[in-house]
């Protein structure tokens, strides 16, 4: 992982991203003001909790489906907290995010300690969870959350949308843990040789354990926002964020094998999505056009940094 | 009697580095052929140049009548050369009779498998190797490897085998197998098979082998009727020089008792092992591959915690149930699977150097990587590492330079106890001689060694006492002074009277 | 008891061991099934009758179909989540079909060679391109359920033939789908079992690199295995689309998802290697078949994708304890 090749996919990807704005800017008088950037950056921030650490899943070579199911387990959970069980809202909302970390964490338990791959772990709770959900909620939506919920979906802070704040925070903090702590070449260390990395002695069971509860705190965190931004809360929120984050992630570089991946290319991936998103939109394209953009351009990329990666790829 | 196949002058390089240089080789029908040498030496070269699978840069190949420069995969099974590596090339979910024929399955008029013929053949290939006792419909996966080999001769045979390669076969076998795999070469000898037998191990070759070819720094020493050597001959061949020269040993100063283990079992892989190493000692650990040393090497060393036993290190009992916390107790392991369980090798030489010691480079969490840069220089220059530097990815790296890279890193640990598991395998002559200067410099520097090998010159060269081990037991020490390959070999083989 | 021994009893079992050890998942899920049925109906008889039966076998039948195909698929060690779009966007090309005129049946079989041309691609890319296969079928999702809203522009197809409706005929009684799964699975069970290139595919899965040492042409075999699932996709959509008044132009929900889980609780491992189509479709039955049993015990039918879940979890965790006692016993 020396700098220069960190550099190879991500200044591509800066590039790409450049092209594409430019672009897009061309298209419609709309698309670069200060006002549509912060509103995408808003809408943005619920997949990019989840991409960012996603990042971490996919560098130790797993991967991660429930998020999704998770994010829509603590909405639920949240409205089910504050109206039936009726504790105040604050708490609720704290007794969610617990409650998406430790679906995380059984995540971590059960692809670290029993040694079930990841991909089939979490389609299993993917279908769990989002079982629970239906089940809590009995497709009921919970509505009329008091005044100040909202700020967090849809206020600002600065001029900023709160959500965004939350946003730069955590992207900041995970770069600089992937990148510069002994965690993040942990993590590096484990998806490249797993079986070197616990021979070395590092604690390969807790660094998987912590990152897919992490995983879940992320999702239960985007699952707050979304409420909050939403105003209401229903058992099919966050259906398919999965593919997004995933897709994020490995547009920004990083291997689905492990050993590979940066946080700027996942915040790369994932403006690169966004304004093809918004800006295609905003020129008149439909935006299920933009979806099949999205689904050609992943496999594309997979498919040169395949053929450029050849010797360290297994 | 004319040869199955004559190698003349055949040579192959790798990258630039001479692998086998000018080299003869011959197989008759009907003779076991074995093929000797040191790690490195050339040998597996030589068989996958006979099997197809290389083509020599130079030299000629005479197949039966036909003049080649090299055999293609597919003349290698028309002629009927076949191959039981080392790893076997097995399925386990499927059935035996299916293994043997997978890829030239009878078929019915249909086209579909003919399942009876299969099994129907399977079973006489089977009996005829006097493998009565195994059920050609059980799945592969359920087998021993023992079992999993003679299917793989089977396998052979399926093909009309004339030519049958066989690499290390007894690597991976307790005593009652070879015996067994002994006694089916010998049939496929008396039906005319001519049988390369590639092996280190001295006594098999001795009771098996008609012929045997000892190469050397991919050079052919010679070919001798096995009749007219000893095994003294055989390995001054071996290794070119007097054993006694090679491992030059400094007089040891050996101190208290470090490491001191009663009665330590893990299931029925290590059985109540019990013995004590002390500081600026090298102790040998000797034994058949599966005797258990690299179990009783991980149950030390806390991949697979000990489930009943005692560990003492520094007079203390202590309980070792990960390897982080053997770590921590001072106890580093350089593993035998260096590329897989030793190096992260898409990472850089300074990264994996720092790998087990990551709290000597950071500060909290934080990686100081100028520090990190900076031991991994010291370590490149202490440990004589050929390298463009600590950014290069040890990928690239020759065998020789990454062990050294393995060492390194455990070196940062400043470990009390180093466990070596086969230190020198697939290393060259010269690097070999520089990790075992090493060890002998780390020895005398107080660190104790347990060195585990299945090379019985660096076993009697380089250690002060040698522990003998046999299906999970420890059978013998023998002390220095005592050594040789008789009386170690003979510990070796010894028959599991504790049973 | 000396190694000899041993190994000499663990070579040879007796023939009803190994029918057990073979189609221990199988015969655990009918029992499930069956167990199931005797509860229910115990409780509610209405539970037996012609019209439940009817929807819990042939309910999903579809699934069952498209499950042959992901077995297969996953058996060489590969997925596919793109199934799911894949059969929304072949339903809206049998409807559009029809409607516009073409012959019944060409608006059938149409969707089966397309579905085999579609996943070709992918397989090429799995195989060719050396892409992982979860990677490019999430790819193939994104372009398939945006590209089929964007054609359609989302609108419904109505007014279908009356003759399209395959799904509701009858043939001695028994309903269409029913026969079409039945077959499908004897057939693609006979076929995995006794062809070379069914055998290859659990070597491909087992140990990809050995089966290509061992003369298996291993790219070659995963475009045609994706190919295959194409085609059952297509065939599944038969069941799908003829089922319903109107085809809507949005792929059918967690549709991917429902037919790996019932590949994966039949008991094909995500190791590859392992499982039959006789267990997939076992368990598309046992879908439907709890389904109904919650409607009918009045059990809120939203709680039935957490069973499944734990369904998936627990038959993975099975599954890998088996393995690490089997590696245990090898290792001797």
């Amino acid at each position: 992982m020396t700098l220069r090749k960190v550099f190879r996919h991500e200044t591509i990807l800066a590039l790409l991203v450049v092209i594409a704005l430019i672009a897009l800017d061309r298209q419609s008088d709309n698309f670069l003001t200060l006002d549509n950037i912060l509103n995408q950056g808003r809408l943005m921030t619920e997949v990019g909790l989840i991409a960012i650490i996603m990042t971490f899943v996919i560098v130790t070579g797993g991967i991660d489906l429930s998020v999704g199911s998770i994010l829509g387990l603590t909405a639920i959970l949240i409205g089910v907290f504050w109206e039936n069980v009726g504790l105040p809202l604050p708490v609720a909302i704290g007794a969610g995010l617990v409650a998406g970390t430790f679906a995380g964490f059984v995540n971590g338990i059960i692809i670290a300690r029993f040694r079930v791959p990841a991909l089939i772990a979490t389609l299993g709770t993917l279908a769990l969870y989002r079982g629970i959900a239906e089940g809590v909620s009995q497709a009921r939506s919970v509505r009329g959350y008091p005044e100040w919920f909202y700020v967090l979906g849809q206020g600002e802070v600065l001029g900023v949308p709160t959500q965004l704040w939350l946003l730069g925070l955590v992207a900041i903090t995970a770069a600089i843990v992937l990148g510069y702590t002994t965690w993040g070449r942990t993590t590096y260390a484990v998806g490249s040789n797993e079986v070197a990395a616990r021979f070395s002695g590092l604690p390969v069971d807790w660094t998987k354990i912590a990152i897919y509860s992490a995983s879940g705190f992320a999702a239960a965190c985007a699952g707050a926002i979304f409420v909050s931004r939403v105003s209401t809360t229903r058992s099919d929120m966050g259906t398919g964020i999965e593919l997004d984050a995933i897709t994020a992630v490995v547009l920004g570089g990083a291997s689905i094998f492990g050993g590979r991946g940066t946080i700027i290319g996942t915040l790369l991936g994932l403006i690169l999505i966004q304004a093809l998103k918004n800006g295609l939109s905003l020129a008149g394209v439909k935006s299920d056009g933009t979806v099949v953009l999205i689904g050609a351009v992943l496999i594309l990329t997979i498919l040169l940094s395949n053929l450029f990666h050849r010797d360290t790829n297994r | 009697m004319t040869d199955l196949i004559r190698l003349e002058g055949v040579s192959k390089s790798f990258g630039g580095v001479r692998v086998l240089r000018d080299v003869d080789f011959d197989v008759r029908p009907g003779e076991v052929h074995a093929l000797l040498g040191e790690n490195g030496a050339g040998k597996s070269t030589l068989i996958k140049i006979i099997a197809g699978t290389h083509a020599p840069d130079g030299g000629v190949i005479r197949l039966g009548d036909e003049e080649l420069k090299a055999i293609t995969p597919r003349a290698a099974t028309r002629a009927g050369i076949a191959t039981v590596y080392q790893e076997l090339l097995l399925f386990p979910d499927l059935t035996v009779a299916e293994n043997v024929f997978l890829g030239h399955a009878p078929r019915t008029g249909l086209g579909t498998l003919d399942w009876g013929r299969m099994r129907g053949e399977a079973r006489e290939l089977l009996d005829s190797l006097d493998s009565h006792d195994l059920d050609v419909d059980v799945n592969v996966g359920a087998l021993s490897v023992a079992n999993r080999q003679r299917i793989e001769i089977a396998k052979a045979l399926s093909q009309d085998a004339r030519v049958l390669i066989m690499d290390e076969p007894t690597a991976a076998l307790a005593d009652a197998d070879v015996k067994r795999l002994m006694a089916v070469i010998k049939r496929l000898r008396e039906r005319g098979v001519g049988i390369v037998y590639v092996s280190h191990k001295l006594p098999e070759i001795f009771e098996l082998a008609d012929r045997v070819t000892v190469l050397r720094d991919g050079a052919l020493i010679g070919t001798r009727p096995v009749s007219e050597v000893d095994e003294a001959a055989l390995v001054a061949m071996m290794v070119g020089r007097e054993v006694d020269r090679l491992f030059p040993k400094p007089h040891p100063k050996i101190g208290e008792t470090v490491l001191k283990v009663s009665n330590l079992s893990f299931g029925d892989r290590v059985r109540d092992i019990s013995f004590e190493l002390r500081r600026g000692e090298i102790l040998g650990v000797a034994g058949l591959v599966g005797s258990g040393r690299t179990e009783l090497a991980l149950t030390i060393f806390g991949i697979t915690p000990a489930t009943s036993g005692t560990i003492e290190i520094g007079g203390g009992p202590v309980a070792i149930s990960s390897p982080g916390q053997a770590c921590g107790l001072g106890i580093a392991y350089v593993p035998e699977d260096r590329g897989h369980q030793g190096l992260v090798r898409p990472m850089s030489i300074g990264q994996n150097i720092s790998m087990a010691s990551l709290g000597n480079v950071a500060s909290g969490i934080f990686i100081r990587f100028a520090a990190e840069t900076r031991r991994a220089v010291a370590s490149i220059g202490q440990l004589g590492i050929r390298a463009r530097g600590p950014d290069q990815v040890v990928g690239q790296l020759s065998g020789g330079n990454q062990q050294k890279v393995v060492l390194g890193k455990w070196l940062e640990t400043s470990p009390r106890i180093l466990i070596m598991d086969e230190p020198t395998r697939g290393i060259d002559v010269g690097a070999k001689a520089e990790i075992h200067a090493l060890m002998g410099r780390l020895a005398e520097q107080g660190l104790a060694i347990l060195m585990i090998s299945s090379e019985l010159p660096e076993v009697l060269g380089m250690s002060d006492r040698v522990l003998v081990m046999h299906g999970g037991r420890l059978v013998s020490t023998i002390d220095r002074a005592d050594a040789n390959p008789k009386s170690v070999g003979a510990a070796m083989t010894l028959a599991d009277e504790a049973a | 008891m000396s190694d000899e021994n041993a190994s000499r009893f663990r070579a040879r079992r007796s023939a009803p061991a190994r029918f057990l050890s073979t189609y221990g998942q199988e015969i655990i899920i009918a029992a499930v099934i069956l167990l199931l049925f005797v509860l229910v109906s115990s409780i509610n008889p209405r539970f037996l009758g012609a019209n439940n039966l009817n929807t819990i076998i042939s309910g999903n039948a579809y699934i069952a179909v498209a499950a042959i195909g992901m077995s297969m698929i996953i058996i060489t060690g590969n997925i596919d989540v793109s199934v799911g779009a894949l059969i929304g966007v072949l339903a809206t090309i049998s409807g559009t079909l029809a409607v516009a005129g073409y012959p019944v049946w060409f608006a059938w079989t149409a969707p089966i060679l397309i579905g085999a041309a579609i996943n070709g691609i992918v397989g090429a890319l799995v195989a060719y391109g050396r892409l992982p296969s979860i990677v490019v079928t999430l790819g193939m999702l994104s372009i398939l359920r945006g590209g089929l809203v964007t054609v359609t522009g989302g609108a419904w197809i109505n007014d279908l033939p009356p003759d399209f409706h395959f799904a509701q005929q009858r043939l001695i009684g028994i309903p269409a789908p029913i026969w079409v799964m039945v077959i499908l699975t004897v057939l693609a069970f006979l076929w995995m079992r006794h062809t070379a290139f069914g055998r290859s595919l659990y070597a491909i899965g087992g140990n990809a690199e050995a089966a290509r040492a061992s003369g298996i042409p291993v790219e070659r075999r995963i475009v045609q295995v994706f190919m295959i699932h194409g085609a059952f996709a297509g065939l599944a959509t038969l069941l799908f689309a003829t089922q319903l008044r109107i085809i809507q132009s949005t792929v059918p929900p967690n549709l991917e998802l429902t037919i790996i889980t019932a590949s994966v609780i039949g008991g094909v491992s995500i190791l590859g290697g392992t499982g039959t189509v006789i267990g997939s479709t076992l368990a598309a039955i046992l879908f439907s078949t709890i389904g109904a049993a919650m409607i009918f015990l009045n059990i809120s039918p939203y709680w039935l994708r957490a069973v499944i879940g734990v369904l998936i979890l627990v038959t993975v965790l099975v599954d890998m304890q088996r393995r690490t006692r089997e590696i245990r016993k090898a290792k001797r």
